[in-house]
């Protein structure tokens, strides 16, 4: 055990755990022999002088040779080491307790109820009637307070969100352009409530660039005749000259019953001196 | 109100609910009681997630959110059990989503604790991300905590001293992966539980793009680096 390979030197870390074993043995030796046995290791103990482990003298072999630090290290600390084990009481090892689901372990001892379901229930209440009362409708428009904040820091920019700043007019977000709702009919056509308008500040409107702005330009089947509408009346557009000047494309224009149309009252034509509306 | 007392039991005394556990003793009642506790707390926890949006959002997401953790719960509990038998485990189905259940209930009590916290910043914030991160961060640390509980529990119902009980472990850390990747997943599928301001109320949002991909997006926008669009 103790005997370090043949052609190759023991490290110092070595040597140390070989007298240590060695230490060991002796001390178990000892106990076999009586608690007062003298250790023989003690025997060969010299000041200064490198001392051969039991294992060594029995063989009549010389320790090997330590390096110079290592030395001194051994000398000064090995008398000490070798007599204390020879002699102390083995120092208890440290009990580890076993750790939880290992043999030999018990749960602590229960801990006595406070009662906490009864909070519990009260705090599950307590959050349901607030989460209740959060979702009441507390002004006209029937916002909450859970979405009362204004909302411009948490709107997802993305096509058709509507938005309105401090003015009357009201935008359609289009490929990064607002486009102004040019009417309450193309607001209603396009399906949207109020509930949609998301109002902003002037400067969040500022960073989009402004683009066409959403007419309702309609015709009917058997007639010609365009028209766009506004605030609930039909404005006669006179020709294709005036409809691409006044900015509408032909995407814009929806094909309506011609009752219906008929039945809305005229307004001012495009431009204002096109003369009288022809009827669809 | 009876079954509330479960959380107690869970949370003060906890060995003694495993104990109980390994050796079988009311697992249907503590199992029924757990299930309560958890899907009264996740549906109002998901009620206030949803009411920053609107009231229909409210009641969406406070049926969708214990769904979501019910439905992961029914999709991995296979895995664990399958695997915790494969490697030495005596224990049976029930009591694995037993201590499922346990991880649940505590990741749900948790939750339930954070509710006013975040019904403060409901009120006070208007940042859709921070806020969604905010939830995000909320159900990670009930997570990590329930998920420790799972860990304990498995040490005791397993009894941790014998053959393959290091196999064992590795088993549960993996299979906690598992889970959570399946139950960010599951979330991403039944998205929204917060509802984007500017959006319509929806069920379902479509299928798209992911979890991650998502967090990311709204870490840059609220650390300023871009806009999600």
């Amino acid at each position: 055990m103790s005997e370090p390979t043949p052609g190759r030197k023991a490290s110092t870390t070595e040597q140390i755990l070989d007298l240590l074993l060695d230490a060991l043995a002796e001390r178990q030796r000892a106990r076999g022999s009586g608690p007062h046995a003298p250790a023989p290791a003690a025997a060969g103990e010299g000041k200064g002088t490198p001392t051969m482990t039991p294992a060594q003298a029995g063989e009549g072999r010389a320790p090997a040779p330590l390096p110079a630090p290592a030395r001194e290290r051994e000398v000064t600390r090995r008398p000490a080491t070798l007599a204390e084990a020879a002699t102390r009481e083995p120092a208890p090892l440290p009990v580890i307790p076993p750790r939880p689901g290992e043999k030999g372990w018990q749960p602590p001892a229960r801990l006595p109820s406070i009662q906490m379901h009864k909070f519990l229930a009260r705090l599950v209440i307590a959050i349901a009637l607030l989460v209740v009362a959060i979702n009441i409708p507390i002004q006209r428009h029937g916002v909450s307070l859970a979405r009362i904040l204004p909302d411009s820091a948490s709107l997802i920019i993305r096509d058709g969100l509507v938005l309105k700043g401090s003015g009357e007019n009201i935008y359609m977000l289009q490929d990064e352009q607002l486009r102004w709702i040019s009417s309450m009919d193309v607001f209603e056509h396009l399906g949207l409530t109020w509930g949609d308008v998301r109002v902003v500040g002037d400067t969040f409107l500022e960073q989009f660039e402004m683009g066409r702005p959403i007419y309702r330009i309609v015709k009917c089947k058997a007639s010609p005749h365009i028209y766009a509408l506004e605030e609930g009346k039909k404005r006669w557009i006179r020709d294709i000259e005036t409809f691409t000047a006044e900015g509408y494309v032909w995407e814009d224009v929806q094909l309506v019953d011609c009752r219906y149309l008929r039945n809305l009252p005229d307004g001012v034509p495009i431009p204002e001196d096109a003369g009288p509306p022809p009827q669809p | 109100m009876k079954d509330l007392a479960v959380i107690e039991t869970i949370l003060r005394n906890r060995f003694h609910f495993f104990v109980e556990i390994r050796d079988g003793i009311g697992l249907k009642e503590k199992m029924r009681a757990m299930l309560i506790s958890s899907l009264i707390f996740l549906a109002i926890y998901g009620a206030v997630m949803g009411s920053s949006a609107s009231l229909w959002q409210a009641l969406s997401s406070a049926a969708k959110l214990p769904l979501l953790f019910v439905a992961t719960l029914v999709i991995c509990s296979p895995t664990l059990y399958f695997f915790n038998v494969l490697y030495g485990s005596n224990q049976s189905l029930t009591q694995n989503v037993a201590l499922m259940l346990t991880a649940i209930t505590v990741t749900s009590v948790l939750l339930l604790s954070f509710a006013p916290i975040v019904v403060f910043f409901l009120l006070t914030t208007s940042g859709y991300q921070f806020f969604k991160l905010l939830n995000v961060a909320f159900f990670a640390v009930c997570g990590v905590v329930g998920v420790a509980f799972l860990s304990q529990g498995m040490r005791v119902v397993s009894s941790a001293g014998e053959e393959g009980a290091r196999a064992r472990r590795w088993v549960m850390w993996l299979w906690v992966l598992v889970y959570a990747f399946v139950g960010s997943q599951m979330a991403w599928t039944l998205r929204p539980f917060i509802g984007a301001p500017s959006m319509k109320f929806e069920l379902f949002r479509q299928l798209g793009g992911n979890f991650y991909a998502n967090i990311f997006a709204s870490l840059g926008e609220v650390l300023g680096f871009f806009v999600v669009k």
